[in-house]
């Protein structure tokens, strides 16, 4: 894993990414959201910004393991 | 010849001299798996073979198993960059890391196995005066807990460390630095193979290829671990697998508050001694640690890669970064080549420090979420656990080390960062 591909940007170096959080179980409590992460090693669901670029926030299903993107979104739906 | 392994010194030198080949046997090696034991200890790493010897040491517990799903040693204990030190802010910390710190102190001799305890020092410096601020903070709040700590203006950083003396001026030049000269490096390896060995000649079962790949539970209590040889019965069961945690807690059905990163280190070809300690800086958007190896390799390290991982291969852009910063503060490194290249898994957790508690049930204990600061800790946070382990109750050193302070709101945030393990 050395790029991402972002919506409005296309494949950028993964150094221009911020990695925020891996997200906690759908419908979890507050403190859960803030504090609780959900460790699967195959299959992770995170937060990223492209921080250093169009600054868009992204929601991506990775595998850990392997390093292997398996889906890719803009934050919040829309499109670019 | 039968028995177990001799102590080592010199009689026993002299003894295997005239012996010949056959004296010293395998250190560990050679136990079978029993049905049940008083303790399970998952993980031959650092953590787990210390917790696993201070049973067998401290509580007289002798039906302990310690279960590895590769070789002792393979983990992180084997993977990182061999500094101890206690200089932390949070009284929580460092009085732990000072009790470990002065096991460090005499540990090849309660081993009696030689890991190299090398007390060369350790400097974090500053380069402007707010950090100088900083580190003068964190070395008053180390006295005032009786840790030794130095604030160094920038002749004395130049006197104890005269390699980082040039002969153009620095852009930014330093201007002090706070020393912890009791800190310094172990061998690493060493630790792991003492800690494997002083535990085996105790009773302890050290059972290698052995992955535990879950846990049989009864209500509240969990009975016993299933492994790749079979379904073992243990009256406790202790998880302390660096680097894998939250997915433990994911087989318990735990959420922990913790995340996996990778940490990356190097080392270049091998030169004559250069640096006589360990120098770090801590920058606004990073790190870079640099020391000198036994065999004259430089060694350095940084930041985490910055993303969950569990593949043990680190991104190029923080190699760069930490052999930037490596090189800025030591321009003479610059020419030097670097050998290898490799990164650790660890667990990360929302504020920095560790964990030691129970887990999802009465019987099962975690030892984890050592974030960057595992190896060092370990002779501490064998006895500490083995403590909470045998009696049921915390030490008071790690009381406020639980699971619970996340929810308690009770932190042990080092470094003010909030509930996140990256913060660049």
């Amino acid at each position: 894993m050395t790029r991402l591909t972002c919506p409005f940007c296309g494949p950028r170096d993964l150094e221009e990414f911020l990695f925020h959080k891996t997200l906690a179980e759908p419908g979890a409590s507050a403190y859960a959201q803030v504090y609780e992460r959900a460790n699967r090693p195959e299959d992770s669901l995170e937060h990223w910004q492209h921080v250093h670029g169009c600054r868009a926030w992204l929601l991506i299903r990775r595998n850990p393991s392997t390093g292997q993107v398996l889906k890719l979104e803009l934050l919040g739906g829309g499109g670019a | 010849m039968k028995g177990p392994e001799p102590r080592y010194s010199a009689w026993a030198l002299l003894r295997a001299r005239l012996a010949g080949a056959g004296y010293w046997r395998p250190l560990w090696s050679g136990r079978r798996l029993q049905e049940a034991y008083d303790v399970v200890v998952v993980g031959a790493g650092g953590h787990g073979l210390a917790t696993a010897y201070h049973l067998a040491r401290d509580h007289g517990i002798r039906r302990v198993a310690v279960l590895e799903k590769r070789l002792v040693g393979y983990g992180s204990v084997g993977r990182n960059t061999t500094i101890v030190r206690s200089n932390y802010l949070l009284p929580e910390n460092h009085y732990f890391y000072e009790d470990s710190l002065r096991r460090w102190e005499r540990l090849s001799h309660d081993l009696n196995y030689n890991v190299m305890y090398s007390p060369r020092g350790i400097v974090d410096l500053a380069l402007s005066d707010g950090e100088m601020v900083g580190l003068a903070r964190r070395g008053n709040a180390m006295r005032l807990a009786g840790i030794d700590a130095e604030l160094l203006d920038r002749r004395g950083v130049l006197r104890f460390a005269p390699e980082l003396a040039t002969s153009s001026p620095r852009r930014f030049d330093i201007v002090g630095g706070l020393l912890q000269r009791r800190g310094g490096t172990v061998r690493h390896d060493a630790v792991a193979w003492g800690y494997a060995r002083a535990a085996a000649a105790l009773g302890v079962d050290i059972i290698e290829d052995c992955e535990v790949t879950g846990v049989r539970t009864e209500g509240s209590v969990a009975t016993g671990v299933e492994t790749k040889r079979g379904y073992v019965k243990a009256d406790r069961i202790v998880f302390a697998v660096a680097g894998h945690t939250g997915a433990i807690g994911e087989m318990l059905g735990v959420h922990l508050p913790i995340e996996t990163h990778l940490l990356q280190a190097m080392i270049t070809e091998p030169v004559k001694p250069l640096i006589g300690s360990v120098l770090v800086y801590v920058y606004p958007h990073g790190e870079c640690y640099v020391m000198q190896s036994d065999r004259g390799g430089v060694l350095m390290g940084g930041f985490m890669d910055g993303f969950p991982s569990y593949t043990q291969e680190g991104q190029w852009f923080r190699l760069e970064d930490v052999v930037q910063s490596a090189v800025a503060l030591l321009p003479q490194i610059g020419s030097l080549r670097i050998l290898r290249q490799w990164a650790g898994v660890q667990d990360m957790t929302m504020d920095g420090s560790f964990i030691i508690d129970r887990i999802g049930y009465d019987n099962v204990f975690l030892n984890g979420g050592w974030c960057y600061g595992g190896f060092k800790t370990i002779p501490a946070s064998g006895a500490a656990c083995a403590t909470l382990v045998a009696t049921g109750t915390a030490p008071d050193l790690i009381r406020a080390h639980g699971l619970t302070r996340f929810a308690t709101g009770h932190l042990l945030d080092e470094s003010g960062g909030g509930p996140f393990p990256v913060r660049l």
